[in-house]
């Protein structure tokens, strides 16, 4: 058994998936980066892919373009996490109370769009939709091992690592960025040299939605290839979780999300071994729980001494 | 009618927050061009609220407001920054994990292409230090820079962005004398060059040094304006409050008896590794007040944290009666006998959306007295409730009303009526009466002295020296997270012997020290 | 107060025509019969009195798992497993209905606590996380959401299952375990008298214990209450738990009152309508019910709309979100309200400046 385990995590096969699934958690968290560093706890990205996942099923099969799918699945993105910023800083709704009725959107408000566009409940079966296109890496691609790990990928996959440096240089090397981690870290200390609060919690979120809406293209038409119902099962509050672990901090966050890639495609990997399927399923969760909690252990120690 | 010697002008001036609390009621408010001018009032009397609308932080609910002769509309500090005003916080405004550069060029960064420049933000920050000689260090971050250094960042932060009009909100709060002494000649360095300061102090001595006019504020409301030289500190005093001071809180001499609380060299290191206390130790006795004057910031706030266990000591120990109070927690070290009056009241002495019933109730909720079975007993929680309200003279409706809704003073009262009925054997009374109306000061400054004299052990902490110096039977005095120096009577002292040692200048020997610890 | 009172009511209606006007918009960009499809959804309900039944027997778990949001958001803990725990705690009540045979009543008796206490168990997961590490219970409940859901498959297919049926689906339940029909001819159990009951308990529960009071005090100020003496972190444990402990129980009700068999392999999405209820209720024990009437009735529309009509019924969840967000904006219609403040402000300025000139003239 265990060394069949080791078998599978040394092999080519179990690295490359490591990525491939990765990727819609990674966008994810890289989208609660950018939020929670401005300030906003934005718990609607599950909700937020969730309607970029059909919004870009949608418009490929129409378009019969895969990159305006795409192209439209971030601008909804973008929009609903704009419309969470709407109620929660306009409108003063609690953030997380705006996140989950955002998530309820995401659940029941994408059947009835995709029953509108298709007639379709369960997934849509009926809509022609396009995939995002792999790309083979030249040169790269020859090597052995190393080209079967890192080429061959879709395009998303190696676009969600791109913009954990994008993300880096945005909150470090910007005007930006510089603003956004102000208005996280004190917003008085922002306002009172006019930068606007708001504003900039508009821009992060809008930003975020945008990096959320392009983790759920990557589900519909990477992943998958089509729209079904609770497709991203959690992977956005997992996202929230790798973005806790990771501080913050855009290379740490892509760690831990490699992390949970790795316990998923373990856990996928187990089920060929035997173990039932309902319980190797159960394994991101259990694995961001305990994640988590080591986490929020290694944290304690520190926040023992702040004076409340 | 655009008077051009004038730099600010505010007519009429009403100000209605949302919780139907109206801070300011008709002000009328004008800064000449090139002064230094004192806005003054006791806290609560709506300065800050009016400053607050000058930098564009709030909105007036009616009244107008003229900028160098130019009506203007100031909607956000922005606005306020375009049109020359810049403002020092109290509180400072700077983002902590940021350099100083940073914090100075933030919303208005210098770039290169897309990028921040860095180097060129530290050459702003470097010629504006220079030109009005407030020296700061750009790379270092906020955090790690001393609280003067901070404020100088603060007064940077306006400059830079173009300020013609400064307001300082009690800028010297924090600050050592010497520190204040500096701060003094920048202001008039400012004033030479054509800078026009408001500077909220209360603070007499201060005002009287530094200012040109005055505008007193008590109420909401606006009780004049006056030049500098022609009132005398008693009339001052006497506009802010409506009367002269009564300070004097008539108090037998103490007889001290058995020790109840001993804090044996407790030892404290913030989160950031600053030593905040170094070997404190001391007692206090049945039926004494005990003061702990000093500067803000000096180890007293960790102190009593501790000795409500709210956070643990380093090293050291703390009994009451001989029983630990580390570790104990709220619940068990109340049973113990102590009270507190936190510094903070909206963030531990109350819950602002609770009733004032639900705020009276909440050390003894759980009491059999309160309790039939497993419901509560509603009466004897109104009735108790009432009589509170009562004896307490807290002004309200009734019971039910949100604790929020009330004033400072009254809101005080429900806290103090919460601690002070549960029959303490100890009563930690920080800042007891900081930023509450005159009568409520009293009235809590009276039941101190008169629970002290029925037995109970008082410790007092207050920044306020007036309060700390009337009340204390004896007093001690931090500095650098340390007793430096204890003194048994309180008759014979005199405000500038205490500012020395408050200020560090002076310290008494160990031997004269370690009177304050008692068997 | 009063003009609290009148000012919310203002605002609630508000949302939920806004919430009708987004649905009307819809239905008339989607629908050919655009008319038909709105009576359906607004007045349909009322047209039989078989519908009434069917609302109220939907309110049965909502109303469950809409207390147990009261009680957790009152301690400001934003628990998200209400949907977790009520699945979890319908399956026990399920195996306990199935292999536990026992006299009728007590048979539901033993097998809603049971069901309740696993529930509640559960946790303590989210609870012992925050209390003792400090990690966020939102996250950790959402994702016991999907571990109780897995495990619960499991369970289902693995050691629950009917093998003789087409579909995934336990063995029958003992008819001594089926809590009874109280309207004839309907679907509706005796459990919407469990939910009442409950209603009240919970509401006595948070307003007249000392308990209740922990919970609410942590809530409004959980600096103050630790100050106080209020031991928080029981105290945040005792509101999940319970919260876990009356979504369990919602589950066990909704399986002995409504089907014959376990067959959920989905989370049946109460969980979430308890949180929108919750909301709509102001976190009130004593509103729940009425929120959850007008949740099961809206439910009820969108299924005829559904029915009758072109419109799908998942029209449900747009309208629910919309109402759900403009319920929870603070600033919503603040300006109306901020009026009626500095009107009553003025008001008493000029009373006390009268009454301060009459003064001044008697003297």
């Amino acid at each position: 058994m265990l060394q069949s385990i080791i078998g599978i995590i040394f092999s080519e096969a179990f690295v490359f998936s490591i990525f491939r699934i990765t990727t819609p958690i990674l966008f994810a968290a890289l989208a609660a980066v950018v939020a929670d560093r401005a300030g906003v706890t934005n718990i609607g990205l599950e909700g937020i892919m969730m309607i970029s996942a059909l919004t870009g099923v949608i418009f490929s099969a129409w378009t019969q373009s895969a990159w305006i799918g795409l192209l439209c699945a971030i601008l909804l993105g973008m929009l609903t996490a704009l419309m969470i910023g709407f109620f929660a800083l306009k409108l003063k709704t609690d953030i997380i109370l705006a996140g989950i009725a955002v998530n309820m959107l995401g659940n029941g408000g994408t059947v009835f769009f995709m029953y509108l566009a298709s007639g379709d409940r369960g997934y849509s079966a009926n809509l022609a939709s396009k995939v995002m296109p792999t790309v083979n890496i030249p040169v790269l691609q020859d090597i052995p091992v190393l080209g079967g790990i890192l080429s061959g990928h879709n395009i998303l996959t190696y676009l969600a690592f791109i913009f954990v440096a994008l993300v880096w240089v945005l909150l470090y090397k910007t005007p930006m960025g510089l603003q956004i981690r102000a208005v996280g870290e004190s917003p008085n200390a922002a306002d009172s040299v006019g930068v606007s609060v708001n504003r900039i919690k508009y821009i992060a979120l809008g930003i975020s939605g945008a990096l959320a809406g392009m983790g759920g293209a990557f589900m519909s038409m990477g992943y998958m290839s089509s729209f079904n119902t609770n497709m991203t099962a959690g992977r956005g509050f997992i996202a929230l979780a790798a973005e806790a672990m990771g501080r913050g901090e855009p290379i740490g966050t892509m760690l831990t999300s490699l992390l949970f890639g790795f316990a998923d495609a373990l856990a996928n990997n187990m089920q060929s071994l035997g173990l039932p399927q309902e319980l190797v399923a159960m394994t991101p969760y259990v694995f961001t729980v305990v994640g988590l909690a080591v986490y929020a252990a290694s944290t304690l120690k520190k926040s023992r001494k702040k004076l409340e | 009618m655009a008077d051009t010697n004038v730099a600010v002008l505010m007519k009429g001036i009403t100000k209605v927050y949302p919780n139907g609390i109206a801070a300011n009621q008709g002000v009328d408010f004008s800064v000449k061009k090139g002064e230094i001018h004192a806005l003054m009032g006791e806290n609560g009397a709506g300065k800050s609220t009016l400053m607050k609308m000058l930098f564009g932080l709030e909105q007036p609910t009616e009244g107008e407001i003229v900028i160098n002769g130019e009506k203007v509309s100031l909607t956000s500090p922005t606005v306020a920054i375009s049109k020359g005003i810049g403002m020092v916080h109290q509180h400072f405004m700077l983002v902590p994990s940021l350099t100083v550069a940073e914090n100075i060029v933030l919303g208005m960064e210098p770039t290169k292409g897309m990028f921040i420049n860095y180097t060129e933000a530290v050459r702003i920050t470097e010629e504006f230090s220079k030109k009005y000689n407030l020296h700061v260090e750009p790379h270092a971050k906020v955090m790690d820079i001393p609280v003067g250094m901070k404020q100088k960042v603060e007064i940077l932060k306006a400059l830079v962005r173009g300020a013609k009009i400064l307001i300082l909100d009690e800028p010297t709060a924090v600050l050592t004398s010497q520190e204040t002494a500096e701060l003094f000649k920048e202001l008039i360095h400012f004033k030479e060059q054509g800078h026009t300061i408001i500077f909220i102090s209360h603070k007499l001595k201060e005002i009287k040094q530094i200012t040109d006019r005055m505008t007193i504020m008590r109420a909401g409301k606006s009780m004049g304006v006056f030049n500098t030289a022609d009132v005398s500190e008693q009339d001052i005093s006497r506009l802010m409050v409506g009367r002269d001071v009564v300070l004097k809180v008539e108090k037998e001499k103490a007889q001290p008896t058995d020790t109840v609380l001993k804090v044996e060299d407790v030892h404290y290191e913030n989160e950031y590794g600053k030593k905040m206390l170094n070997g404190v130790s001391f007692s206090v006795r049945k039926g004494e007040i005990l003061g702990i004057a000093g500067v803000e910031g000096n180890g007293q706030r960790e102190l009593v944290s501790m000795l409500f266990d709210m956070v643990p000591p380093d090293s050291g120990t703390i009994t009451v009666e001989g029983q630990n109070v580390t570790g104990a927690g709220q619940s068990r070290i109340r049973s113990m006998g102590v009270s507190h009056i936190p510094e903070d009241r909206m963030t531990y002495g109350a819950a602002g959306t609770a009733s004032i019933e639900e705020n009276l109730i909440s050390d003894r909720f759980d009491k059999p007295a309160f309790n039939k079975g497993i419901l509560f007993d509603m009466d004897a929680i109104h009735k108790t409730s009432d009589q509170l309200i009562q004896d307490y003279l807290i002004l309200c409706r009734s019971g039910k009303q949100q604790v929020k809704m009330l004033s400072g003073g009254n809101i005080q009262k429900v806290v103090v009526a919460r601690e002070f009925s549960c029959d303490p054997k100890l009563i930690i009374a920080d800042q007891p009466t900081r930023g509450i109306d005159v009568g409520a000061t009293e009235f809590i400054r009276r039941k101190l002295v008169e629970l002290s004299r029925e037995g109970a052990a008082v410790l007092l902490v207050s920044a306020d020296l007036n309060e700390v110096m009337e009340l204390s039977d004896s007093l001690m005095v931090f500095c650098g997270g340390e007793i430096v120096a204890y003194f048994e009577d309180t008759s014979t002292l005199t405000d500038e012997e205490m500012g020395e040692y408050m200020l560090g200048l002076k310290r008494q020997s160990p031997e004269e020290i370690r009177r304050v610890i008692h068997a | 107060m009063h003009k609290n009172l009148k000012f919310e009511i203002v605002r609630g209606a508000a949302s939920i025509l806004l919430a009708l006007a987004v649905a009307m918009i819809f239905i008339f960009i989607i629908s050919d019969v655009p008319f038909e499809a709105l009576y359906n959804l607004i007045i349909g309900p009322f047209t039989k009195l078989r519908y009434l039944w069917i609302i109220l027997e939907r309110m049965i778990p909502i109303i469950f798992t809409g207390l147990g949001v009261c009680v957790m958001f009152q301690a400001n803990q934003f628990n998200l497993a209400g949907e977790g725990t009520l699945f979890f705690g319908g399956l026990v009540a399920a195996a306990v209905a199935i292999y536990l045979p026992m006299p009728p009543v007590l048979h539901v008796i033993v097998a809603i606590v049971i069901a309740s206490v696993v529930a509640a168990a559960t946790m303590l997961i989210p609870a012992l996380l925050k209390t003792k590490l400090g990690a966020s219970e939102m996250v950790s409940s959402l994702m016991l959401n999907y571990i109780l859901l897995q495990l619960g498959v499991y369970i289902l297919n693995w050691h629950m299952a009917d093998r003789t049926q087409g579909a995934t689906m336990s063995h029958q339940f003992l008819d001594t375990a089926r809590i009874p029909i109280l309207v004839q001819r309907s679907n509706l159990s005796w459990g919407i008298v469990i939910a009442l009951i409950m209603t009240v308990l919970v509401y006595l529960f948070m307003y007249r214990t000392k308990w209740g009071y922990a919970i609410r005090m942590v809530g409004q100020n959980q600096s103050f209450a630790k100050y106080s003496g209020i031991k928080v972190a029981a105290t945040i444990i005792l509101c999940q738990v319970i919260g876990g402990l009356l979504s369990g129980m919602g589950g066990a009700v909704e399986i002995l009152g409504y089907f014959d068999r376990f067959k959920w392999r989905q989370l049946p999405g109460y969980g979430w309508d308890g949180v929108t209820i919750a909301i709509l209720a102001k976190n009130n024990p004593l509103f729940i019910p009425l929120a959850a009437f007008f949740m099961s009735y809206l439910k009820q529309g969108c299924n005829l709309m559904q029915l009758n009509t072109d419109v799908p019924a998942e029209m449900l969840s747009i309208i629910q979100a919309v109402i759900f967000l403009f319920f929870a904006a603070e600033q919503f219609l603040s300006k109306y309200r901020q009026k009626l403040v500095v009107k009553s402000a003025k008001e008493e300025i000029a009373e006390k400046k009268a009454a301060g000139e009459q003064k001044g003239a008697e003297a």
